[in-house]
């Protein structure tokens, strides 16, 4: 049997593991990937600020899918053929495009930064910074080192972070650079001369896509928005939420807010986190024809086995509504994973402005999700090839996440929000609680150990995807 | 869940601080963060 992956992030790379462990020496299992390394997403955190070098975030892919009996394509799969069960790659190096053939296929392509979707965003043809890919992350250091630059001589400087598109997601990165900023500045003593700024389409502070959290901290329950409000004001951050990021110019951001007022925040340096769409490829049928929409839907994002057009209420009270196989339900060997699957709806609750702008911070599917997501794809595809029938399943509505955000890098004084959430996708009938969440495995808590929690996780995460003994023991 | 609600705002206290950077406590919440975490993926794991 072939067995394709098309992305080499935490969902495809964790399912290349498990499939090249399990089925490699037998079966085909071939990686096309359009980088030769691993990135190790969540630390590019540090990088923007210039506390980590880009090199130590990434491992080369090729000696570790050697070892794991896993061939490795490097390139950019440009079309599907589902009908046909190929995809065309256009190999790295250059030259004739290339051929591979599956039986089963999974689609983890991590996400496409639409920046082109606001006006303006984007380090490329735009005003914004970014964190979201390792050169962006390595631009926004020098930039960032500019501002410093300005401050030393007196200068004041406006930091503006957060989303730059109403349904944009992963707004815990922007966060995890915001307070990293701040505690860059507070150790080069320049924190009196920056102003820094939140600007997020989350529906409160603390939001985070998943509808806040609840949880019992000093003994009493509080909620991500008061929690996270704490850290901000702390810190010195203002915040403004509930904002649909529409232009960006050279010196001004311009946003509509829930109630469909139009205005504008200036800036000196801005991050904002893009809209995240599914990948460019081509969906193609036998005859030339366009079969995307048997595969994907408008954004780009592969159907699977969710109930997709849920009024948002309906959704909220439908735990199985979310995806528990991740398989396409038209073409059954098609499968997706991580950021790639298009999920059923929001976990936040949705705003409308009064001018019809939807504002609806999108599911978080990264870092831990999209590893189990992927680890559930390659266990059913494991037992597709042995067994004929899939055992595993899990739904966003039983899977637990945790959310170490770091607010400051150093292991001597440095702090992270820890969050864990279980489910990531309130279940309100199996904890028919304020959250629809597990109180007791919910749980927030910010501090030292925090901070140690985030470098262990980064070292014993590289240690795993890198196949290494006792790889499997490692939980994603 | 929270759009729109009006919260209690949390204080961090000088003995919040103080809490958050002493290395033995911190030692202590790591640890018992880092069961938490395997609790967590214990009760998820229905894969």
């Amino acid at each position: 049997m072939k067995v394709v992956i098309i992305g080499a992030g935490f969902a495809g790379h964790t399912a290349a593991l498990y499939l090249g462990d399990a089925l490699g020496k037998d079966h085909e299992i071939t990686v096309i990937n359009r980088f030769e390394h691993f990135w190790y997403v969540p630390s590019w955190v540090w990088v923007g600020i210039g506390r980590m070098k880009v090199e130590q975030t990434r491992f080369e892919l090729a000696p570790v899918y050697e070892k794991m009996h896993v061939g490795f394509v490097h390139g950019s799969a440009v079309s599907i053929h589902p009908d046909d069960r190929y995809v065309m790659v256009d190999p790295a190096g250059g030259g004739e495009q290339q051929k591979v053939d599956y039986d089963y296929l999974l689609i983890a392509t991590g996400p496409k930064l639409n920046y082109d979707a606001t006006e303006g965003l984007g380090p490329k043809h735009g005003f914004s910074q970014s964190i979201c890919t390792a050169p962006h992350a390595e631009a926004s250091r020098d930039t960032y080192f500019e501002q410093i630059e300005r401050m030393e001589k007196g200068e004041k400087v406006k930091f503006v972070i957060g989303t730059g598109h109403p349904s944009a997601t992963c707004q815990g990165a922007a966060f995890e650079y915001i307070t990293n900023i701040h505690k860059d500045l507070v150790r080069r003593k320049l924190r009196d001369k920056a102003e820094l700024c939140w600007l997020s389409n989350e529906q409160a502070v603390g939001d985070f896509g998943v509808d806040g959290v609840m949880a019992r901290y000093k003994g009493e329950m509080v909620t991500s928005e008061q929690f996270i409000g704490a850290v901000f004001r702390e810190y010195g951050v203002e915040w403004n939420v509930q904002r649909a990021v529409h232009k960006v110019d050279e010196s001004k951001i311009y946003w509509e807010d829930a109630s469909g007022t139009y205005g504008e925040s200036t800036y000196d340096f801005t991050m904002l986190i893009p809209q995240f769409t599914g990948g460019d490829m081509r969906y193609v049928g036998t005859d030339g024809e366009d079969v995307s929409e048997r595969v994907v839907n408008a954004a780009g994002l592969v159907k699977v086995d969710a109930t997709y057009g849920l009024p948002f209420d309906r959704l909220r009270t439908n735990p199985t509504a979310w995806p528990e196989l991740y398989q396409n339900p038209y073409y059954e060997n098609i499968f997706a994973a991580g950021i790639a699957f298009a999920p059923p709806g929001p976990i936040s609750v949705p705003l409308t402005t009064p001018n019809g702008t939807v504002i609806s911070a999108a599911p978080p599917r990264t870092g831990m999700v999209s590893g189990i997501t992927g680890r559930i794809v390659a266990k059913n595809l494991i037992d597709l090839i042995t067994q004929g029938r899939m055992t595993h399943g899990e739904r966003m509505t039983e899977m637990a996440a945790a959310c170490i955000a770091s607010m400051g890098d150093s292991l001597w004084d440095g702090s992270a929000a820890t969050i864990m959430i279980y489910p990531v996708v309130p279940d309100f009938r199996r904890y028919p609680n304020e959250g629809g969440r597990d109180t007791f495995v919910t749980h927030m808590e910010m501090g030292l150990g925090g901070a140690w929690m985030k470098r262990m996780i980064q070292t014993t995460f590289m240690h795993k995807l890198r196949g290494r003994i006792g790889w499997k023991m490692i939980p994603e | 869940m929270r759009g729109a609600q009006v919260t209690k705002e949390l204080e961090i206290t000088d003995r919040d601080r103080a809490r958050m950077n002493n290395k033995f406590l911190q030692f202590f919440r790591f640890i018992v963060l880092n069961l938490k975490i395997l609790k967590a993926v214990d009760r998820s794991k229905r894969a």
